[in-house]
């Protein structure tokens, strides 16, 4: 069964003052229909930048999509007229945005916004949208939806307002929908509430999520297959278990140590990664991870590695891990 | 791990607040030439008497109403007087009227302003409810009022007008430190053992200064305009003081016969206050930390 | 709802009534009186005159006795303009300056909005830049500079436009655009910095990715939230325009209450200043207060508070 979406090397850069920045190069994953994917990395490394070019929403004139395709039910997206990507949001892919703050409108109503992408997708008249987005609010868990489709943003708690935001993802039976680190902003208790309903409705619907986080604790339990990126490029991938097991790549390593964990004594230090994530207007030749990196051999800092399969269906952009070795690994 | 000596490591240069928005206001053509513009007028203004013979009282009665020439480049008017030398000396009266009225504007303003800003709570209502009455004056109206009351040297002039616009800056300045109190950085400084005072003047002003300094760059042609409303009308600064204002009021009159007359007082007038206003919007560009291109 | 409204009238009539006392002491600062003539009359003329006008007695007295006369609807006796009451030189001069001031307030929001919505839509393309280029000039030059400059082309070069008086169209021409040119540039660049502003907001790329037609876009998410700062300043602007027409009005030579209010103070009319100062007090608050409510009634967010 061919995935639903593919992303294929995918470049989007944004022309600044100070230089082109190199937000997105070259990155490609998949998503097959019904799975759950999860797309993992600190702040700034892209990840937020290639769930919007799936969508075409970077913003212009700054950002552009300068070369890959992005293939959606056989389809690739980028060769769409704007017209045809109109009908594709909201209908056929969705997302859900980090800041329920300041992701909806605050002089319309709940209602309204939701029902907007069901007037539109399915003729709805404006009446018919109002009572499907009662519906819909019920689903997510939002007590009193009659009442609560004639309020404003405003009156809403910030979990609320995100489970408002999953209820105008959903509101069109999409095929795909994207969660770009969909709980960072809201307190733990809510997240697992938020990450559940999430699950819960993918499962029912049987739609296809990308979810986008830097939390490790969450991706184990949600995505089957997991791709890591760094600097703009992925840097490994594989399923959830292998990645968490056998990690490949020092990066997805240090990830995972600076998760802190409940099974371990409380005395031990949280273990960050050292450094910074490099400047993508000027990136290092060699590997983006190597000035941080605690395995780095010479052929490191001289050149850029590629993706490569190291196990079956495990791909590690690390020259350490293409040589055979794991020193990282403790078993 | 260190990089080694042959890897290139680009560093983006940089800079402080000011300097940041020093280059920025450079770029910016036009508030430079609107800089630039009010520098040679006021150097034009100050070295008047090098650059023409007359004065601008000097009466000379077998020279009225004449147009441009080269003994007068811009004319005379109705009693003889050459109207470069007056625009020249006009030019002092508005570059004079428009930055002393901001000494009084600041110095009333600025302290009341972060007074009601800093302390809150009653200081700042009384104060506020001071400025919502002088609100429901209109600016000029209140402004020829009070000349009236104080008289028509130059001084009472600023004093007039200054004494109107304060308000604005008041508010301007109160709004700003009120925003910043609340900021992080400042709990952040007063757990570090910041007293009250010091907090103020170290930490609140230099950040409240940027739209301050924007809002008097403002203020000095809505001043210098006042003024020559004022001497438009009548009640400006007096003869012989020159003023454009009363340049205007005098070529009004001949406004059919000798044209001339208004022109160039009125051109001049209205160049001066574009400069500002570029001059200004140049700077409040440059000083918004939040640049958005 | 209604307590914010009735707070608010109470509030405006309290500070008419401290602005009517600043200006009635500010007014019998001025030195000279209502009577003062080029040949100064007799003391005893003097004298009577002010027994009959009242202005013999305490000014506290003289104040009361205003307010009282006021809050009956009498606002007095113009001492300049013989007899006649102040209430009917109001009147008189009341329509040309509401005129002046509400076509200029239309024209201004007419030219402005348009302008400033498509220079934001079309950022750094012809009209934009042309835009902006225009309102920062409009918005430099005071009108009655602009005024005569038009003068000398339109009235003494071209002969097509008078410069005085006011009814017909070639007459209201000038002043209005003079007046509105301002106002017209200030509009223009909030609504462009406004849109520009809205355009970046989060929830415009939410609305963008449910797939909506560009059009509902802007009409429902950009607009309705940019042009929330234009109308909090339409308020403040008409206001300005009503009470700010009198340079113009001078110029033009417009019989309006900017006019008369002028030479009030000249002939150090009291009755006549207190009477222009009230109305251009109270137009300011009342409108003041109607934006205030208007912008509750647009502004979810404020309703709620």
């Amino acid at each position: 069964m061919a995935p639903l979406l593919e992303v294929r090397n995918i470049k989007t850069y944004f022309h600044t003052q100070d230089g082109i920045v190199k937000a997105v190069d070259g990155v490609s994953y998949d998503v097959n229909r019904g799975e759950t994917i999860a797309l993992v990395g600190e702040s700034g490394c892209g990840k937020t930048v290639s769930a919007l070019s799936i969508l075409r929403l970077v913003a212009e004139p700054a950002g552009k999509i300068v070369s890959g395709e992005i293939v959606f039910n056989g389809i690739d997206l980028l060769k769409l007229s704007d017209t045809e990507m109109h009908k594709m949001r909201g209908a056929k892919i969705s997302i859900i945005f980090q800041e329920p703050q300041t992701s909806l409108n605050p002089v319309l109503t709940i209602g309204r916004q939701i029902s907007e992408a069901l007037e539109f997708h399915k003729n709805m008249s404006v009446h018919e949208g109002m009572q499907e987005a009662v519906h819909l609010l019920k689903l997510v868990g939002i007590p009193h939806p009659e009442r609560r489709i004639y309020d404003y943003p405003h009156q809403f708690s910030g979990g609320m307002r995100q489970r408002v935001m999953i209820a105008i993802a959903i509101s069109c039976q999409p095929q795909l929908i994207i969660a770009d680190e969909p709980t960072t902003v809201v307190d733990v208790t809510i997240q697992a509430q938020l990450l559940e309903l999430i699950r819960n409705i993918t499962k029912d619907l049987n739609t296809s999520l990308i979810l986008i986080t830097h939390n490790l604790g969450i991706v184990a339990r949600y995505a089957k297959r997991v791709f890591v990126m760094y600097a703009g490029n992925i840097v490994e991938s594989g399923s959830a278990l292998d990645v968490y097991h056998y990690p490949c790549h020092p990066y997805t390593v240090g990830l995972l140590a600076s998760v802190p964990r409940l099974d371990e004594p409380r005395k031990i230090r949280l273990q960050p990664i050292e450094g910074q994530p490099p400047d993508l207007i000027f990136p290092p030749a060699g590997c983006a991870f190597q000035e941080r990196c605690a395995y780095a051999i010479p052929q490191c800092q001289n050149e850029k590695p590629k993706l490569t399969e190291i196990t079956p269906n495990h791909y590690a952009a690390c020259w350490v891990s293409q040589k055979g070795s794991r020193p990282w690994q403790k078993s | 791990m260190t990089a080694p000596a042959n890897t290139v490591v680009a560093e983006r240069p940089h800079h402080t607040l000011w300097g940041d928005a020093w280059v920025r206001l450079r770029r910016n053509k036009l508030a430079m030439a609107g800089g630039i513009f009010i520098i040679l007028l006021a150097l034009a203004a100050i070295f008047a008497p090098l650059l023409t013979p007359y004065t601008f009282a000097k009466q000379n009665y077998s020279a009225i109403l004449q147009g441009p020439s080269w003994a007068h480049p811009m004319g005379t008017d109705q009693l003889g007087r050459d109207t470069f030398a007056r625009l020249l000396y006009g030019a002092r009266t508005s570059l004079a009227v428009g930055i002393f009225t901001q000494f009084i504007v600041i110095c009333i303003g600025l302290p009341i302003g972060s007074i009601a800003g800093y302390a809150g709570g009653k200081v700042d209502n009384y104060l506020m409810r001071f400025v919502d009455v002088m609100y429901a004056f209109p600016d000029i109206l209140l402004v020829i009022l009070l000349r009236s009351v104080l008289g028509g040297s130059i001084f009472n002039i600023f004093l007039a007008i200054g004494l109107v616009a304060w308000v604005n800056i008041a508010r301007l300045v109160r709004g700003q430190i009120m925003s910043l109190k609340s900021r992080d950085f400042i709990t952040a400084s007063r757990a570090m053992g910041g007293m009250g005072r010091h907090i103020t003047w170290r930490h609140l002003l230099p950040n409240a200064l940027g739209p301050v300094i924007v809002s008097i760059t403002f203020n000095v042609p809505r001043a210098i305009f006042t003024e020559a409303a004022l001497s438009y009308i009548g009640i400006g600064v007096q003869p012989p003081t020159p003023s454009w204002g009363t340049m205007i009021q005098d070529g009004f009159g001949l406004i059919f016969a000798k044209p001339y007359m208004l022109l160039f007082p009125a051109i001049a007038l209205a160049l001066l206050m574009l400069a500002f206003t570029f001059l200004g919007d140049g700077l409040r560009d440059a000083l918004d930390p939040k640049l958005r291109r | 709802m209604l307590r914010f409204i009735i707070r608010r009238v109470l509030w405006l009539l309290l500070v008419l009534f401290v602005v009517l006392l600043i200006t009635f002491i500010l007014m019998h600062l001025v030195p000279g009186g209502p009577w003062d003539r080029e040949k100064a009359l007799a003391p005893k003329v003097i004298a009577a005159l002010n027994q009959r006008y009242g202005l013999d007695k305490p000014l506290w007295q003289q104040f009361l006795n205003y307010i009282g006369g006021v809050l009956h609807g009498d606002l007095g006796v113009s001492y300049s303009q013989s007899d006649r009451t102040i209430v009917s030189l109001l009147a008189h001069g009341l329509p040309k300056t509401l005129t002046l001031g509400i076509l200029a307030f239309v024209f201004a929001q007419a030219i402005g909005i348009p302008f400033g919505v498509a220079a934001a839509l079309k950022q750094n393309s012809a009209i934009d830049y042309a835009s902006v280029l225009f309102a920062t000039l409009f918005a430099s030059i005071p009108g009655f500079v602009l005024g005569i400059l038009l003068m000398i082309v339109f009235s003494v070069t071209l002969h097509w436009l008078p410069t005085s008086g006011w009814g017909s169209i070639q007459q209201v021409i000038m002043p209005v655009f003079c007046l509105a040119a301002l106002p017209a540039a200030q509009t223009a660049r909030i609504t462009r910095a406004s849109t520009l502003d809205v355009m970046r907001q989060d929830y415009v790329r939410t609305a963008r990715s449910k797939g909506i037609l560009e059009s509902n876009i802007r009409v429902r998410h950009i607009f309705r939230n940019s042009l929330i700062p234009v109308i909090t300043i339409a308020g403040p602007m008409l206001a300005d325009l009503v009470t700010g027409s009198f340079i113009i009005e001078n110029l033009f030579a417009i019989p309006g209450v900017g006019r008369m209010f002028v030479q009030g103070i000249f002939a150090r009319d009291y009755t006549l200043i207190m009477g222009g100062i009230l109305f251009y007090a109270f137009t300011i608050a009342f409108l003041n207060l109607v934006v205030d409510i208007l912008y509750g009634a647009i502004d979810p967010r404020i309703r709620y508070e």
